[in-house]
């Protein structure tokens, strides 16, 4: 499983690129999503819900949450 | 080179002769009190000789707006090194930066709203500006304001902020300053201290904030009113609805000690009002002086004086917004000279 670490980019940055990345999923993919902040945390999460994608969750640390998700 | 140097080359004003007209950059042609942009009073839309307006002709600047002092006075002080200087901007501020930067050999790239009309964008691209198109629902942090976001997170995220520095023209008292330097004084020396009334919009607050304090101090008298779009959805780019605003998302340069009255403007108002002035005293001017001069003309009614409102536009950058306001007329019937 590839996993994406976009904790050195701050909201909205972290956004586009965890959209460009699933963007280029193929079907039945699955990925991480690494991000750093709670603002990234919850416009990736709302990314995804707009596209009817239910990720995982895992918070490894104050500043490190972790985002399963399959395409 | 570094941009410093660049800058000292340019060495606007100085030296340059603007009797003859004649200039060793364009920069030099950014206004300033020996060369200001001019003050044209309005005649048909307000027949009036109890509260003159002038209207303040921002279009005059080398690069079209306003946004042209602006830009050369934050430029001019910043350490850019190698970086690339990036921008939130409705357009204006983003073409008076790539021009002036063009000139001085600095990369630019902007971040404008999904909205701003599409002659603004091509602008851009002509002029080699790398443009980061953002939809203003794009981050929590602004929620409203998705190309401010974006700026913010290319100077803060640590794989970005070494390549990036940023004016921040909503924060950065330069932006203050280049009024209080330039067009309050301008304004002052061009009414010969007659001025009783300024008007401006709403948007970085830099216009408002600089030029009231200057008139306020040669005249404490002086009524600076500023204008805000009714609702925070509008269609008057560069405009931003202060009232109800989270203190995070004023911009810190704004100083409301120097502001009399704030007025509410609708679309309809500004865009009506700007179609009324190219009509009747022959200058097109872009929604945003529609807006402020829409409020002047409601002071008419209960004031007395000499009113200047700063006109930050053009019509000619707005072609796709007031199509459908034209063709809405065409379908009514409406338009035309009254």
């Amino acid at each position: 499983m590839r996993t994406y670490d976009l904790c050195d980019l701050v909201c909205p940055l972290s956004k586009m690129k965890a959209t460009e990345v699933i963007d280029s999923l193929n079907e039945g993919e699955t990925i991480k999503i690494v991000l750093g902040d709670t603002d990234s945390l919850k416009s990736v999460a709302q990314e995804l819900r707009s596209r009817g994608i239910k990720p995982g969750f895992e918070q490894e640390s104050e500043s490190k949450f972790v985002l399963t998700l399959t395409r | 080179m570094s941009q410093n140097k660049s800058l000292e080359k340019g060495t606007r004003g100085k030296g340059a002769d603007h009797r003859l007209r004649v200039y060793s950059d364009i920069t030099q042609l950014i206004a300033s009190p020996d060369n200001p942009t001019p003050l044209v009073r309005l005649n048909r839309i307000n027949p009036s000789d109890d509260f003159l307006i002038y209207l303040k002709l921002e279009r005059y600047n080398p690069f079209g707006s306003v946004k042209d002092r602006i830009v050369y006075q934050m430029l001019k002080e910043l350490e850019i090194g190698e970086r690339t200087v990036v921008e939130p901007s409705s357009g204006n501020t983003g073409i008076a930066l790539a021009c002036v930067a063009n000139a001085l050999g600095i990369p630019v790239e902007v971040a404008v709203p999904e909205g701003i009309p599409n002659e603004k964008k091509v602008m851009l691209r002509l002029l080699g500006t790398k443009i980061w198109e953002v939809e203003d629902a794009l981050c929590p942090r602004f929620p409203s304001e998705g190309a401010r976001g974006l700026v913010n997170a290319l100077i803060k995220s640590p794989a970005t902020r070494n390549r990036y520095i940023s004016p921040n023209q909503y924060e950065n008292e330069l932006n203050v300053l280049a009024h209080y330097r330039t067009t309050g004084p301008e304004i002052w020396r061009q009414t010969r201290g007659r001025v009783s009334h300024f008007f401006a919009g709403f948007g970085t607050c830099g216009t408002i904030s600089g030029v009231g304090r200057y008139l306020k101090e040669q005249n404490p008298h002086i009524k600076i009113i500023g204008v805000e779009p009714s609702s925070p959805d509008h269609k008057l780019p560069g405009m931003k609805r202060i009232t109800g605003l989270g203190d995070e998302y004023v911009p810190t340069i704004l100083d409301r000690a120097v502001i009399d009255d704030i007025v509410e403007i609708t679309d309809e108002d500004a865009y009506r009002t700007a179609f009324e002035l190219a009509r009747k005293d022959g200058i097109p001017v872009g929604p945003t002086t529609g807006a402020i001069l829409h409020v002047a003309l409601k002071y008419t009614a209960s004031d007395t004086g000499l009113a200047v409102v700063i006109s930050p536009d053009d019509a000619f950058k707005y072609a796709s917004f007031y199509q459908d306001f034209v063709e809405a007329e065409a379908q009514k019937g409406q338009g035309g000279n009254k």
